[in-house]
């Protein structure tokens, strides 16, 4: 993504993170069963949505990267930063959801499906993470980060239809139904949840575009430092030979 | 300085710092492949079915026995009794429905007219009456403004 572009969507990013957080607090109703408690819809939902958002481009950056005509080394690069946003996030959804459940189911954890499939997502991407630091070259750790992602990723599906296929306590989704509406959401307290999918989809959006850059220059920063090595190691050679 | 000395001195040996590396990468792995298989196996034992329904409870009342399980159904209106040691009130589905009588605190959303799960068992073989030690709520994805002017139908549900 180009710089301009980037820091465009971080200050647009900034602004809906903003503006959700004060209709959320200040003037969205409260609802009528949970109260005050509901006032994480406007958190938990959206995280959650950028946790499948971001496993989704580390899997599709993976299959372009494991594919021999389009493989780039940019592909691993965004699929590197995509998991790193995808854990943060999916961390953060099982922080808010304990949060969440215990003014109102009346306890911080379960082990239903839609839970347990939820930590299982979250130990597997974390896993993504530790298998990139074993060993190996550039293109062996890519290869091999790219298989465990897409292996990862069959859990995501799990995790959303969890809800739709199994008896459990947490409850339907609200928005990524399959109709794809917000009809048991009502009035200003819809608008709001959608403005803050649109708000957390754009602070992905630039997370991964700074981190992705971050990679690039990493990557290319370790290239030339090797070559500078190298050839450092050379003229010392040169010098000793000199000098004998 | 000789090149000798050069080399001693910037490039460490590349067998003194791989070892623990490797080690801590063993260990990693390790650690989430064991968090993998805890988490697959507290979902497989504890049954991707969180409960049963009250119709499926009452269909299943032989079988099931006096055994511990969850059961879900709605709160009836206006069943609510508090007791001494908790609560008692009446879970509906349709038209069936199960008499429960809690031991224990309910959370602070328990009400009428909302689902909840309760862990327990029942009675006995022969009642359908189910003691429970534990009440979740489980709410819908439905989220309703909350206003003076909202009111209550005959049949509990908010207008």
């Amino acid at each position: 993504m180009k710089r301009h572009r980037l820091t465009i969507t971080g200050w647009a990013a900034a602004v809906s993170l903003i503006a959700t957080a004060i209709l959320g607090i200040l003037i969205t109703p409260q609802d009528v069963t949970q109260k005050e408690y509901s006032r994480f819809l406007y958190l938990h939902p959206p995280m959650a949505w950028v946790a499948y958002l971001a496993f989704g481009v580390a899997a599709l950056s993976s299959v372009l990267y494991l594919w021999p005509r389009t493989r780039r080394e940019a592909f691993d690069h965004l699929a590197l930063a995509s998991v790193e946003a995808g854990v943060l996030f999916t961390g953060l959804v099982l922080v808010t959801g304990s949060m969440w459940a215990e003014p109102v189911w009346g306890t911080y954890w379960v082990w239903d499906a839609r839970l347990t499939a939820t930590a299982l997502m979250f130990v597997l991407f974390l896993g993504y993470l530790a298998f990139r630091r074993t060993g190996g070259t550039k293109q062996n750790i890519a290869r091999r980060s790219a298989i465990v992602a897409l292996i990862s990723f069959i859990d995501v599906p799990i995790v959303h239809f969890s809800v739709l296929w199994w008896n459990t306590l947490h409850q339907g989704p609200s928005v990524l139904t399959p109709g794809l509406s917000a009809q048991g959401v009502h009035g200003s307290m819809a608008w709001t949840m959608l403005l803050s999918f649109v708000a957390f989809t754009l602070l992905f959006c630039w997370m991964v575009g700074r981190r992705t850059a971050l990679e690039r220059l990493r990557a290319s920063a370790g290239g030339s430092e090797l070559q500078d090595a190298i050839a450092a190691r050379r003229a010392e050679g040169t010098s000793v030979e000199v000098g004998a | 300085m000789t090149a000798t000395d050069s080399t001693t001195s910037t490039v460490p040996p590349p067998t003194r710092g791989a070892a623990p590396h490797r080690r801590r990468n063993i260990t990693a792995m390790v650690v989430i492949a064991g968090a993998v298989v805890f988490l697959l196996v507290k979902g497989i034992t504890g049954s991707l079915n969180f409960y049963e329904t009250v119709n499926e409870a009452l269909k299943q009342h032989a079988s099931l026995g006096t055994s511990t399980f969850r059961l879900e159904g709605l709160v009836k209106p206006g069943s609510i009794v508090a007791t001494a040691s908790g609560a008692s009130f009446t879970l509906v589905e349709g038209s069936h429905h199960i008499d429960v009588v809690n031991t224990g605190t309910p959370p602070q959303l328990f009400q009428g007219n909302i689902p909840v799960v309760v862990s327990g068992h029942f009675a006995s073989k022969q009642s359908t009456a189910f003691l429970s030690n534990q009440i979740l709520v489980k709410h819908s994805s439905t989220y309703i403004a909350d206003h003076p002017d909202r009111v209550k139908a005959s049949n509990g549900t908010v207008r």
